[in-house]
């Protein structure tokens, strides 16, 4: 009895193994608890930083007294050789006043005819009214009777005077009244609103955003007659402040959603936040994914779908890229063109791009695990088709995937710096002639091109740049995997995806929905995009106030 | 915020984690299994009859685990027997889902050394499998319910594939003669095909977590249906496409059955292979639920965190992995498992139950 049992006792090199069971997740897991709590660390802190209309009370506040407010101005902002201050007298009340702009960024002509001239010529009738007058030259008199500008905003701290003057706008100061005036929009030179280039679509709405936030937000209003459509503007950035405009559906938006979306936003703390990618890697749920967790678009109707949708918006200043939370997988691998076309079309596109998705993830490590180790799973034929066109080959089929992929990549990422003229020329050279050239040479197998070729293809018809280039760093995880372990390493593989992905979150809202937790009734557009009269509800996993999409 | 952040699942992922803690192992082994203890064609009247049986064990568990809501086995057997014989039965419960993770990932490394990969060291297969596998355990029971919601369609839709077109082998005579040698050995072949249902003691923790604890009964139900059904199918199939004596004969009959027929012009020809890719992930599923039920036992048992249980018990299931030195000893093991599962069924369902009765009814105590 007892010696049957030792017998079964397996040697130390099996609790050596066992040992190595344990240390390796351990070490793993260590490294990733450091790296993740370095990062988050040095990220954005529980403190609200950035505040929706800040109403910080400085020290320094206009005070209408003209000579005092002129020349604090001049000694802070007037040393810069292009801040033009034009000082007259305001006809009538003999007051004196100044202008304050930037040279080349003041609208000549309106702050000429609506400032100068009213204010200089214009208003002598009212004196005849009136002989008092110029005691009562109010604020309010003032924006009542004198200016007659649409745009005008006072603002009364001399600091925030300052600041805005620098963006670009033309602020007057008039004797005795305790607050500068705003009275011209900065007028620099913009973008012409173009096709969205990233997203270009056959059919479908050509706008794309530009880098003016209120071009955008207009853009967005333009869409259609709603009274519910509603935009809070919030200030980013400590150094050089930035617009941040949240918007959403007031009607249809989950509040939960709408406040986690407000409380990660006054969260951000940054010097500058240069891009919308700015902003979405301070608010993101996990650093350490691969997978986006936020999505980037700069076509308007993208906007608006997902905000009818339920979700909400991240517009920022200067940036043609706008956000939109909470995402799910199967949004990325979705174009709105497929709600533009018939369903029927629209549904096979879908299913083109989920088979896309897959080849573009799998192809190589699939080519691998055939080739090197199971290649009695394919049918006789073509494995022998392969296997002589691989005859003269002198590396194991990892090498040989690797060779081209990395020649792909490098010719991908090269291609974006190119030149227009010489882009399409520099493609064929660096596609087909290397890839032949290789072929005769001997490095790698002519099957294997096509592998290649087709996962690059693939990886272009997923319609989200950001998520076409997760799936190519995940190729190359997935290659690695299917060199060591065959099959067993590639099945490993998608099951380490699948599990990453059902941990993942985007603002609270599963990541895999809904495939898990299962939503049958959002199946309806997701491999297929059914007939839209059938798209009766909103999907379901927003929680959305409104849960039909009729009246 | 949108999620529950606190551990429940809804009743199709509960009915699914059973389906996917059952369907796994038994695919490939249960024809053999089963008709070598039966020897006649009737095997799959013991594989119905096995899953009745199976499916009433299922509701007193339910039945049981439901005068507790909330509470696992864990906790309500030491509120039942009192605090040390609770704690020795959860203790035994636990060795008993390390035993069975240990086998499941042993049969799981023997199929893939002889059909996937020959000549690999087992240890290359068995060691990362246990880390991708407690990567998932980490993520919790919520984590596990959505990966089964995913694998789980899949599954399904292949294996049906595989069995519909293996409908070209099908004789129905390799099934007659409809209890030719009376109910003998029917009963006989009973006794494997308690193997293949074991694990469904599960049921005693899930119904915990379930959300809507009142509908267990039937989502358990249904947990076990369909396997039941996958596994009927599996056993005509196989019987009815090898006929009885090449199913004895063979190690594993159903891919046996598999390899058997080509369909030309198809780009797979075989659908072994295919096949092959969702047992192993039919597997990884077994194993994460024995390993998940393992490590929460303990972590109740002993009131510790989740996170060093499971890095702790990377180790253990290794080990039990790796006794086994040859595969008859694999599938000795099989068969003490199953002697286990009726033992851990009479010493935890039962007797808890029976225990309760007395002390509610007969002591009239407030348990």
């Amino acid at each position: 009895m007892w010696s049957t049992i030792v017998s079964y006792i397996p040697g130390w090199v099996i609790f050596m193994q066992a040992a190595l069971t344990l240390l390796c997740p351990l070490g793993i897991y260590y490294i990733y608890k450091k790296l993740y709590a370095f990062v988050s660390n040095a990220g954005p802190k529980m403190k609200a930083n950035a505040q929706p209309n800040k109403d910080s009370t400085a020290d320094s506040q206009v005070s209408g007294q003209y000579e005092a407010d002129l020349s604090y101005v001049q000694q802070a902002i007037g040393g810069n050789s292009d801040v033009n201050f034009r000082e007259f007298v305001v006809q009538g009340y003999e007051l004196r006043a100044v202008l304050i702009f930037v040279n080349g960024m003041q609208d000549e002509e309106s702050i000429n005819r609506h400032v100068m001239q009213q204010l200089m010529f214009g208003n002598s009738g009212m004196k005849e009214e009136g002989q008092d007058s110029r005691e009562t030259l109010t604020l309010s008199a003032l924006k009542a009777n004198l200016l007659p500008l649409t745009e005008l905003e006072e603002v009364t701290e001399l600091d925030k005077l300052q600041e805005r003057i620098l963006f670009g706008y033309t602020a007057l100061l008039i004797e005795g009244i305790p607050a500068g005036l705003l009275v011209g929009q900065p007028n620099g030179s913009i973008r012409a609103i173009t096709e969205p280039t990233s997203e270009a679509l056959l059919r479908g709405p050509r706008i794309a955003f530009s880098e003016v936030l209120s071009e955008n937000t207009s853009m967005l209003r333009r869409q259609g007659l709603n009274k519910n459509l509603e935009m809070k503007v919030y200030e980013v950035g400590s150094l050089v402040k930035r617009k941040l405009v949240i918007a959403y559906m007031k009607d249809i938006v989950n509040p939960d959603l709408l406040e986690e979306v407000k409380t990660r936003v006054s969260r951000i703390d940054m010097d500058f936040i240069a891009e919308s990618g700015y902003v979405e890697q301070l608010i993101e749920d996990n650093v350490l994914s691969p997978f986006q967790q936020i999505q980037n678009t700069e076509r308007p109707d993208r906007v608006i779908n997902a905000l009818l949708e339920g979700r909400v918006a991240l517009l920022l200043d200067g940036t043609p890229f706008a956000l939109i939370v909470p995402v799910t997988f199967s949004m990325l691998l979705q174009s709105p063109e497929d709600y533009f076309e018939r369903w029927l079309p629209g549904t096979l596109l879908r299913l083109l791009r989920f088979f896309a998705a897959f080849m573009a993830l799998m192809a190589p490590a699939l080519y691998i695990s055939f080739i090197s180790f199971h290649p009695g799973l394919i049918p006789t034929e073509l494995v022998i088709s392969i296997i002589e066109t691989r005859q003269g080959v002198p590396f194991p089929s990892v090498i040989e995937v690797l060779i081209l992929e990395v020649s792909i990549e490098i010719l991908r990422e090269a291609g974006i710096r190119l030149p227009k003229p010489i882009g399409p020329a520099m493609g064929i050279v660096g596609g087909l002639i290397i890839g032949d050239a290789a072929v005769n040479a001997g490095i790698v197998s002519p099957f294997l091109v096509i592998v290649v070729a087709v996962t690059a293809i693939s990886s272009f018809s997923i319609p989200m740049y950001s998520a076409g280039i997760t799936l190519r760093i995940l190729r190359f995880v997935g290659m690695m995997f299917a060199a060591v372990l065959g099959m067993l390493g590639t099945i490993l593989f998608i099951l380490l995806i699948f599990i990453h992905l059902t941990k993942l979150k985007s603002f609270g809202v599963p990541y895999v929905t809904p495939f898990s937790p299962l939503r049958l009734s959002d199946w309806k557009d997701l491999y297929i995009r059914a007939p839209l009269p059938l798209m009766k509800r909103r999907p379901e996993m927003m929680k959305t106030q409104k849960k039909k999409r009729r009246n | 915020m949108f999620e529950r952040s606190d551990p429940k699942i809804t009743s199709t992922q509960a009915a699914i984690f059973l389906t996917n803690t059952v369907l796994g192992a038994g695919i490939l082994t249960l024809p053999r299994s089963v008709t070598e203890s039966a020897k006649t064609p009737d095997a799959w009247i013991s594989v119905l009859l096995g899953g009745g049986i199976i499916m009433l064990v299922i509701v007193l568990m339910v039945k049981l685990s439901q005068q507790f809501p909330g509470k696992t086995v864990y906790q309500y057997s030491r509120q039942i027997a009192g605090s040390i014989p609770g704690s020795f039965l959860s203790m035994l419960l636990i060795v008993y889902f390390i035993v069975i993770a240990g086998f499941e990932i042993r049969v799981f490394a023997e199929i893939t050394m002889f059909f996937l990969l020959e000549g690999t060291p087992i240890w290359a297969i068995v060691i990362p499998f246990i880390w991708v596998g407690g990567y998932l355990v980490f993520g919790g029971i919520n984590s596990i319910a959505r990966v089964y919601q995913i694998i789980f369609p899949v599954s399904i839709f292949v294996l049906l594939l595989c069995y519909f077109f293996s409908g070209r082998l099908f004789d129905l005579n390799h099934l007659r003669p409809l209890l030719g040698d009376g109910i003998m050995p029917v009963l006989r072949g009973l006794k494997s095909t308690i193997l293949v249902y074991t694990g469904c003691e599960v049921v005693m923790t899930i119904t915990a977590f379930m959300q809507h604890p009142q509908q267990a009964v039937k989502a358990m139900l249904t947990g076990i249906g369909i396997p039941m059904v996958l596994y009927l199918i599996t056993v005509v199939m196989s019987i009815g496409g090898l006929s009885v004596d090449s199913v004895i004969t063979s190690t594993w009959p159903t891919i046996d059955l598999i390899r058997s027929f080509e369909i030309s012009g198809f780009f797979f020809e075989r659908l072994e292979f295919p096949l092959l890719v969702i047992w192993m992930m039919q597997m990884f599923c077994n194993f994460c639920s024995f390993f998940f039920n393992a490590s929460l036992g303990i972590s109740q048992l002993f009131k510790l965190k989740m996170a060093p249980i499971i890095f702790g018990l990377m180790p253990f299931i290794f080990l039990a992995t790796m006794v086994p030195v040859r595969i008859n000893d694999v599938f000795a093991i099989g068969d003490a498992i199953g002697k286990m599962g009726i033992g851990i069924f009479f010493l935890l369902p039962v007797l808890l139950s029976l225990i309760l009765i007395v002390r509610r009814k007969g002591l009239k105590q407030n348990v």
